[in-house]
């Protein structure tokens, strides 16, 4: 069985008004953010390590954490970098699959069958993506500087599958080039001639990022993963 | 082969209980606990042959040795499927009559144990999913001069026990909690010495309650408190 590596990115700071805890360990219906979605890879067999890339000062508390919800996985907490992009960097020069997953542990509601369907893809790199509902425009200063069809656009989501020595050769070109991306389907496309796959992602799939997205999360929590509304 | 814990089974509700669920269910694997090691070798005793029985005496009031019993539990079967928390413990004195050992001995053994027992459990019983049923009371419902100490214990333990059922809902574990009313055991005997103890409702009649309930027939009942009473 062809093994993945799972990348999770757990970089988030707690601000003063949370109480300094970071998003992703505040509690969702009784269990930390990330706990989900660790709690689910846990069953999938074909993730053989978990890494996740963590600022320094809340290693030991997931540490903990993780110890307390008695997963089976091998799972190994880094320090993270001081951007998305080196934290990716640095968990992918700890990996020891040829594919990664990578996923941000602040999107607590994907499904066993998101991170099943990226495994089962034919194709090696591959990200979820939604459709534009709504319009979204290029600005210079105050104006509006250019139209973009968004027909031809994509909310790119998390999780996504890479061949992870594509991916960390892109990103060695990327910091030659000191070159700075948000996410890693755009980083490969500049840096390789990999093609990314899209596959439809979920609206429910949200990334818990503001206090408004954190207190709808237990609605979509109880709607999309306990099915109870 | 399903794993069961019961506690509090060495008489009373909980004896009638693993009675009931191994003639329910033999070939199942059931850990009774209970402090009275001989009355939880006749409760064996009356259970169904081909039921695989273990028994351990433990006093559920020192948490270290219930976290160590139910690791070294998890440890060896590999899954905990059923827990099921009997034991209970009354001493009743008004207010000005409970002492703080009184009130600390009561909460343990009520719920601190549980908590404790549940915590332990789950952390096996969430891979396979399970469930937990705990036996309250109706005095934790309403108020019980003389018994405040054992009545708000009760309370703890269902809002306990409805808090599980949401909590839990996600690893596939139901939560239980069943209230019985007055009932013939040793404890009733405390708190109502002058009863006939033949005119109320009898143990096996709690315990065909909780078999069912962990059975299919349960498996809409979860997460509510479930008042078992003889009308009179
Ligand atoms: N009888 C009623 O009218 C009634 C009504 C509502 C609810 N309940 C509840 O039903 C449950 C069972 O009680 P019961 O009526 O069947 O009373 P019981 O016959 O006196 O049984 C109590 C059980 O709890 C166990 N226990 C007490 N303290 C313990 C400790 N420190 N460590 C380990 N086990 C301990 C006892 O075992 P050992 O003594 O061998 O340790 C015994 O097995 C209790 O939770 C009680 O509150 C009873």
């Amino acid at each position: 069985m062809k093994k993945h590596s799972l990348l999770l990115l757990s970089g988030g700071i707690g601000t003063r008004m949370q109480q300094d805890i970071p998003k992703q360990h505040l509690l969702l219906f009784g269990r930390p953010i990330i706990i989900h979605t660790l709690e689910r890879v846990d069953k999938i067999e074909e993730i053989g390590e978990i890494i996740i890339t963590c600022p320094k000062q809340y290693i030991e508390e997931l540490e903990n954490m993780i110890i307390n919800y008695n997963l089976n996985k091998s799972i190994k907490i880094i320090q993270g970098g001081n951007t998305r992009q080196e934290s990716v960097f640095k968990g992918l020069t700890e990996i020891n699959n040829n594919s990664v997953i990578i996923h941000e542990a602040a999107r607590p509601f994907v499904k066993l069958a998101d991170f099943e369907n990226l495994i089962n893809s034919e194709y090696s790199n591959i990200s979820y993506g939604l459709d534009i509902p709504f319009t979204v425009l290029k600005k210079k200063d105050d104006y509006i500087s250019e139209n973009l069809n968004r027909s031809e656009l994509v909310n790119i989501q998390l999780p996504q599958k890479f061949n992870a020595e594509e991916l960390k050769q892109a990103h060695i070109k990327a910091k030659e080039e000191g070159t700075t991306f948000t996410e890693d389907a755009s980083l490969l496309l500049k840096y390789s001639n990999s093609k990314v796959n899209i596959i439809n992602g979920s609206d429910y799939n949200i990334k818990i990022t503001t206090p408004v997205d954190y207190k709808i999360a237990e609605i979509i929590y109880k709607d999309y993963i306990l099915n109870e509304i | 082969m399903k794993v069961y814990i019961i506690t509090g089974a060495s008489k009373g509700i909980g004896k009638s209980t693993a009675i009931k669920l191994s003639h329910d269910n033999p070939g199942d694997l059931y850990i009774i606990l209970a402090r009275d090691l001989s009355k939880l070798i006749e409760t064996k005793k009356l259970m169904h042959v081909d039921s695989n029985v273990i028994t351990k005496p433990i006093d559920l009031s020192d948490s270290d040795k219930v976290i160590k019993l139910i690791r070294s539990i998890g440890d060896e079967y590999g899954r905990i499927d059923y827990l099921i928390n009997v034991a209970g413990y009354v001493n009743p004195k008004s207010l000005l009559e409970t002492t703080v050992e009184n009130w600390e001995m009561t909460f343990k053994v009520n719920i601190l144990s549980v908590f404790v027992l549940t915590r332990e459990a789950v952390r096996f019983m969430k891979k396979t999913g399970g469930k937990i049923l705990n036996v309250a009371s109706t005095a934790g419902l309403s108020s019980r001069p003389g018994w405040s100490a054992y009545s708000s214990s009760k309370a703890a333990l269902i809002s306990f026990s409805k808090t599980m059922s949401d909590e839990l809902e996600e690893y596939g574990i139901k939560s239980y909690v069943v209230s019985p009313g007055r009932c013939a055991t040793d404890l009733r005997k405390q708190l109502a010495p002058e009863e006939d103890p033949t005119t109320i409702m009898q143990p096996e009649e709690v315990a065909d309650v909780i078999s069912n309930l962990m059975g299919e027939n349960g498996n809409n009942l979860d997460g509510q408190n479930i008042i078992i009473r003889k009308q009179l």
